[in-house]
């Protein structure tokens, strides 16, 4: 059996064993069903803590299906990301720091697949969580409001699972490349919320922006995004994870010296 | 046949010298004590040996082939994984293959002992059975070269006894370094020992060597009581020092055992025991490391 085969069977072992196999997929569930539900029981929400004068009438006119799933992309890119920034920040670093990569690094292990099977194995309950949050979302949706087009579900959240591919290799690359899982958590997240941030700014010059991955994702909900700012941010975003993970194989290979011993 | 060759190995951390052009050989199938006090530079020089740490300054120079096996003084496991899957993924990761790698495995953890504990996580184990589990990490692959890093010193007396006897199971058919301060061990398994002080070698070469450099053996002569000493030491043909009911006679220079026997046997007084006594271990320890 190669390296990447054995090291994906211990990541697999320790994410099952430590829960995060079934509690990150929860968490996207939840808020995935969350939206929906929030927006159909709205007005009975706002009845009973509004304090509002006897004899108001609130009409709220029914969210767009597309909104609500757009919505939820929204929280993925808050809640979400914090999740999986502070369950992979550990992924690398915390190894390293208390030793127990020691006993790995000391064998002639292949850095590229030890950095590998570990985003093989965040990579794939990231896609589990987005795919099914985004289902139960799109589920709920269909049953509280109305039937969004399945094709264009399908283009929504596969678009939006190549941005959660690129924030596994930041986080990952972070932790091989930072000296303790809280410093690759803050410069993973920093990295992450700045660029929305500048994009949020300056976006609008800036249309061949990986960061606006997630609003072209919700954009194929309806008549999807311009074409070739859609093809140019998606190569663009490719490239970056491929520059990230080669990033993290080399400093995890660099760093494997200070591995507490 | 010389299994590993190092020349002026030495280590800097900015301006301090970990390691300080540290030169030695470790012969096929030999044991070495690299012995020191705390801080002294064990754990960098086995650090770099082992290949986790690269030297500033020197070689290593050893057949790559052979395989290497290190146990760190406080080994650390992934608390979710069972004691057989860590060792099987071990010797996987050190290219054994997958089914060799199950019996061999099986095989180490009854060797070290924790056949009845194979299946639990590594997490519920206790210190003494983290130690013979990172033992068993480190031989499972059956490597030539074993670096071991204080392997005994967390241990209680019981389990002290367990794994040195393990180790001297190992003696002979592997070749052996590994750092102590417990001063016992080290003269019970060992045929080279090396003695490093502030990142250097003090001393080095075969025990025997060694004790014989340093020796100065001493006759001693008990007595029944102490006022039969002190008499003895009035007429005595010697330079004698008195302890207690026992005198001692200087080592170099003295007089010869024979000569001694032959005294004593013409002596009234009431003789209890003579022995030779030779330097131990630790006698050497504190005069090349020096008393601190």
């Amino acid at each position: 059996m190669n390296q990447l085969g054995i090291l994906f069977q211990k990541e697999w072992r320790e994410n099952q064993r430590n829960y995060k196999f079934f509690w990150i997929p929860a968490v996207f569930i939840l808020f995935g069903i969350m939206e929906p539900v929030t927006n159909y029981f709205l007005p009975q929400i706002l009845d009973s803590v509004g304090n509002l004068p006897d004899g108001a009438v609130i009409e709220i006119p029914p969210p767009e299906p597309a909104q609500i799933l757009a919505a939820v992309l929204g929280q993925y890119q808050f809640v979400g990301m914090l999740v999986l920034v502070l369950a992979y920040m550990g992924a690398i670093a915390g190894e390293r720091k208390s030793g127990t990569a020691t006993l790995l690094y000391v064998r002639p292990l292949s850095f590229a697949s030890y950095f590998f099977s570990k985003w093989l194995m965040a990579g794939l309950i990231a896609l589990i969580s987005v795919w099914f949050g985004l289902l139960a979302a799109y589920y709920y949706t269909f049953l509280l409001f109305e039937k969004v087009d399945f094709v264009k579900f399908l283009q929504f959240a596969a678009t939006y699972s190549v941005w959660i591919l690129l924030v596994v290799s930041i986080v990952l690359a972070a932790s091989a490349a930072l000296p303790n899982p809280g410093l690759a958590a803050a410069m993973a997240l920093a990295l992450i919320f700045l660029a929305q941030l500048a994009d949020g700014l300056l976006g609008a010059y800036w249309t061949v922006s990986p960061v606006k991955i997630p609003s072209y994702a919700a954009q194929w909900l309806m008549d999807g995004p311009v074409r070739a700012d859609f093809w140019w941010a998606l190569g663009i975003a490719v490239l970056l994870i491929a520059m990230a993970t080669a990033f993290g194989v080399w400093m995890s290979r660099k760093n494997a010296a200070t591995a507490k011993v | 046949m010389s299994m590993l060759e190092v020349k002026r190995l030495t280590k800097r951390y900015g301006n301090e010298l970990a390691v300080d052009q540290a030169s030695f050989e470790l012969e096929e199938g030999t044991a070495t004590a690299l012995i020191g006090p705390n801080g002294a530079g064990k754990t960098t020089t086995l650090s770099m040996l082992a290949g986790l740490l690269k030297p500033t300054e020197g070689t290593i120079e050893w057949d790559i082939h052979s395989g290497i096996g290190f146990l760190p003084q406080h080994p650390q496991f992934f608390p979710w994984l069972t004691a057989i899957e860590f060792t099987e993924m071990a010797a996987k990761i050190s290219g054994v293959d997958a089914k060799l790698a199950k019996k061999q495995s099986e095989r180490t953890l009854e060797f070290v002992g924790l056949g009845k504990a194979m299946k639990k996580k590594t997490g519920a184990f206790s210190g003494g059975m983290k130690q013979r589990l990172g033992l068993a990490q480190a031989i499972v692959h059956q490597p030539k070269l074993l670096l071991l890093d204080e392997p005994v010193s967390a241990l209680d007396p019981t389990g002290r006894r367990e794994v040195m006897d393990l180790l001297k199971s190992l003696q002979g058919h592997t070749t052996i370094l590994y750092s102590t301060h417990i001063l016992n061990d080290a003269e019970e398994m060992t045929d080279q020992v090396l003695f490093m002080q502030s990142g250097k070698l003090v001393e080095q070469g075969s025990l025997a060597e060694v004790k014989n450099r340093h020796a100065n053996p001493q006759i001693r002569i008990r007595f029944d009581n102490s006022e039969q000493a002190s008499r003895f030491l009035q007429n005595s043909p010697w330079q004698a020092e008195a302890k207690g009911a026992s005198i001692f006679l200087a080592g170099s220079g003295g007089p010869a055992m024979e000569e001694v026997l032959s005294v004593l046997a013409a002596a009234p007084a009431g003789v209890a025991a003579v022995e030779r006594q030779s330097a131990t271990l630790e006698e050497i320890f504190l005069k090349v490391v020096g008393a601190r």
